[in-house]
């Protein structure tokens, strides 16, 4: 059986508490470790603020966010109608390996994200961001 | 977000509580900068209290390392909880900043 989780969020900063807040209710009930209620609200707190700050047009008004968790996994999608970006491709690989001095300050989102889950599949149709996300979960 | 400062054995522990996230990261890099004195040559940002980190927050903490870095002092960054720490590992932040498990262990290794 899977249980699912919708939000539809303005393009505001702000609305990252309405995320967080609607991701503990429902990691709660369905019994998710914290760790994994940390993964999910990191993913879309990256994901978000990237559409929000980078992603945004004036046709940009509405964020869709989707959780559907099945004994096994949880599968996070997002739709949103601002500039294309595929996170798959479009972000450039951080430097891990310069010391304190020479590292540069940012670029770490999408990373994260990459890293922290199992699946990441981008596709733009009519004019929409469609992007899927997959975590594999132990039964 | 809070952030309580103290003095110990000649460095400044900052302790954050609660969560860091994009939209209160520039809060936390105020409070930082506001209990840092010129004189302090050792920060210990110790994240007991801490249940939360996004790449907003490491961002503050990066330039505050480069900060520390460029006026010879030192900074350790101490007790992650689980997810804390498997941030630090993916970004690479724990080869570049020094991580202790306790508030003492990172004590102990600044007396060293």
């Amino acid at each position: 059986m899977s249980r699912k989780l919708s939000l539809k969020i303005e393009p505001r900063a702000e609305e990252l508490d309405t995320i967080t807040a609607a991701v503990e209710e429902f990691g709660d009930a369905e019994k998710w470790a914290p760790e994994l209620v940390f993964r999910v609200n990191l993913v879309l707190e990256e994901l978000g603020l990237n559409i929000i700050n980078y992603g945004g047009t004036e046709d940009l008004h509405e964020i869709e966010i989707t959780l559907t968790s099945e004994p096994g996994s949880l599968t996070i999608e997002i739709v949103d109608n601002g500039r294309p970006f595929d996170p798959t491709k479009d972000a450039p690989e951080p430097d891990l390996d310069s010391g304190v001095a020479e590292r540069a300050v940012g670029g770490l989102g999408v990373y994260l994200v990459r890293t922290m889950m199992d699946e990441l599949h981008y596709r733009r149709d009519g004019g929409r961001n469609y992007l899927t996300l997959v975590k594999e979960l132990a039964k | 977000m809070e952030v309580h400062a103290e003095r110990d054995g000649g460095a400044l522990i900052a302790q954050a509580a609660g969560r860091i996230d994009g939209s209160n990261a520039r809060e936390f890099e105020s409070a930082l900068r506001a209990t840092l004195s010129k004189q302090d040559s050792a920060l210990i940002l110790d994240m007991q209290s801490l249940s939360y980190i996004s790449s907003a927050g490491l961002r503050v903490i990066l330039m505050v390392a480069k900060m520390l870095q460029r006026r010879g002092g030192k900074f350790m960054v101490c007790s992650l909880s689980e997810s804390i720490d498997e941030v630090f590992e993916i970004s690479g932040f724990n080869r570049i900043i020094p991580t202790h498990a306790t508030r003492s262990e990172a004590l102990a290794a600044l007396g060293e």
